[in-house]
């Protein structure tokens, strides 16, 4: 990796970070809700599902809420949250802070975050390693950074800053990418490992994407899972992608493939038993065929926990 | 050596221009690594489809009515022109698109459905609607408490859900009979006369009402930030003291507050 002796002039955020690290722990003095850590095999909450849900209450470990669904000053979505938060834990994933991008941080977007985050107690909150908008104009759809110093230097600010200004440690989770740059100092992974130690966050890793990434740029999953800070992981994704004439299509509308499920035998050997979610966007099906999926993942946590 | 900030300008003016030669798409090329399968504008091209498709996506889901009208391939070529010219400014995909209604009525491959514009402005204010803030009906308790040295300063504001809507042609009939499990006649009279519509969320109901012609100008007014004494002076509503309860009590004054009178004319 070149040009990392020359970076240490980041001191102003890490001093930020180490300031307000106390506040990092998530710790909840006074909680509305049941206080249970994240363990198994979760799924994605779906609007679809809330009826449902509320109704029978599937025995499903947890639910990972899309944050800016919930952003809304009342109606039903936080309704319906907040009824599944009585019973479960919850995670907060989010696709708009829009941290590798060069425009300033939208603290408008932070704020009804961490209004959602006070009212949910959330079990940790994450975000991509990716860009949604450049002068202020948004794609809504997660665009890939090229991994260079500069934005390793600009990306860890920013996740410094957000993570005290929220008051909580960031998952930040891997994209699924179509496009790599020319020019960059590190691969992926390195700048996910650099990431960590310089914003002292978290990871959030999709083992589908970085299938859907590896086949699509040609690197190996596995030599990409075995250079992350294997404690630093917090959550895994799975999800199902679809095959186009020559690269790989991250619709988050189907089951997870069987490579998939391969690659995550593996990381879950390497990493433990790191909380699992099912994640399905598109296509939402019956709530059972995602509690299927999630049952095979539990069954890989299981076994995998059993033979170590 | 290109700074993060000007690659992602390169990125996004790539995606948003058409063509598979334009200069934009030329510029970002010379950053972009091929793949093994892929030149490098093909990589991009895989952004701009994705990204097109979700913002004509958000717009068909926000539109139903228009998409039915036009057709699906109609639909989404005019979405795609409007998507190219028109940015998201937030990062909720629900906030894209309140600009839809006036860029139909000035896209000249839809001018002979001359009422398409008015729907579409009646279907982003129904999911505006949709999804505002829950809120409170008015106080009277409050209303009645304001001395009556002070009532011409009362501002009223319309319901946080509510948008007015006129229109030259029969929308909400239009609207009505486009619905999926509408099951009556399809039949519309265009010449049946125009509509002025309020569209709101009277807690988990949405409505569409039509004001009559009093109860209209006192809501336009209102909606235009006039307050009760600008409204009485100018005698923009006849027979104000009966019009004024009657909105109240439909649901269509969301609350008021006492305007200051120094800064207002």
């Amino acid at each position: 990796m070149h040009g990392h002796q020359t970076t240490l002039n980041f001191t102003l955020p890490s001093k930020v970070n180490t300031l307000k690290k106390e506040n990092r722990n998530n710790a909840t003095v006074m909680s509305r809700f049941p206080i249970h850590p994240v363990t198994g095999a979760g799924i994605g909450l779906r609007s679809r599902h809330y009826r449902e849900i509320i109704d029978t209450r599937p025995a499903v470990p947890w639910f990972e809420a899309l944050s800016e669904n919930y952003f809304g000053a009342g109606g039903l979505p936080i309704y319906h949250l907040e009824r599944v938060r009585e019973h479960y834990p919850v995670t907060l994933h989010g696709v708009g802070m829009s941290l590798g991008s060069a425009d300033p941080l939208n603290f408008d977007y932070l704020a009804r975050l961490r209004k959602l985050a006070e009212r949910i107690e959330p079990a940790h909150v994450s975000d991509h390693l990716a860009w949604i908008s450049i002068d202020g104009r948004h794609v809504h759809d997660l665009l890939p950074l090229p991994y260079t110093e500069e934005a390793l230097i600009h990306f860890a600010g920013r996740v410094c800053r957000v993570q005290d200004y929220l008051g909580r440690r960031l998952l930040i989770e891997n994209p699924s990418s179509y496009m790599c740059f020319e020019n960059v100092d590190m691969a992926e992974w390195e700048f996910l490992r650099e990431l960590v130690d310089r914003a002292d966050c978290d990871l959030l890793f999709d083992v589908n994407n970085v299938y859907v990434s590896g086949r699509n740029h040609g690197f190996d999953p596995v030599e990409y899972l075995h250079a992350l800070p294997a404690g630093r992981v917090r959550e895994i994704h799975l999800a199902g992608y679809e095959e186009q004439d020559n690269y790989l299509f991250d619709t988050h509308g189907y089951r997870v493939h069987p490579p998939v499920w391969a690659l995550y035998e593996e990381t879950i050997r390497h990493l433990g038993p790191v909380p699992t979610l099912i994640e399905w966007d598109n296509d939402i099906p019956e709530l059972e065929i995602l509690v299927d999926e999630a049952n095979k993942a539990q069954k890989v946590l299981t076994d995998v926990e059993a033979a170590a | 050596m290109t700074s993060l900030r000007d690659m992602q300008r390169m990125i996004r003016d790539a995606v948003f221009e058409t063509g598979a030669n334009g200069p934009a798409l030329a510029a970002i090329s010379e950053h972009i690594r091929a793949g093994d399968d892929l030149a490098p504008a093909e990589h991009l091209l895989i952004y701009r489809r994705a990204i097109l498709g979700t913002l004509v996506r958000a717009l068909g889901a926000i539109h139903p009515v228009c998409k039915r009208l036009v057709g699906d391939d109609f639909f989404d070529a005019m979405s795609r022109v409007y998507a190219r010219q028109t940015p998201s400014e937030s990062p909720d995909l629900g906030d894209y698109g309140a600009s839809f209604g006036d860029f139909i009525a000035a896209f000249e491959p839809a001018a002979e459905l001359v009422y398409l514009a008015d729907v579409a402005r009646l279907e982003w204010r129904w999911h505006r609607a949709f999804h505002a803030p829950d809120e409170e009906a008015v106080d009277i308790a409050a209303l009645a408490g304001v001395a009556e040295k002070d009532r011409d300063r009362i501002a009223f504001r319309l319901p946080v859900s509510a948008g007015l809507l006129e229109s030259d042609y029969p929308v909400q009939r239009i609207w009505q009979v486009n619905q999926d499990d509408w099951t009556g006649d399809q039949s519309v009279d265009l010449d049946a006369g125009g509509a002025r519509l309020i569209v709101w969320r009277q807690d988990h109901e949405m409505r569409i009402d039509e004001p009559d012609n009093a109860a209209w100008l006192l809501l336009e007014a209102i909606e235009a930030g006039q307050t009760l004494g600008e409204i009485g002076n100018r005698a923009i509503v006849q027979d104000l003291d009966t019009v004024l309860p009657r909105c109240v009590q439909q649901g269509w004054i969301g609350g008021f507050e006492l305007a200051d009178g120094r800064n207002r004319r």
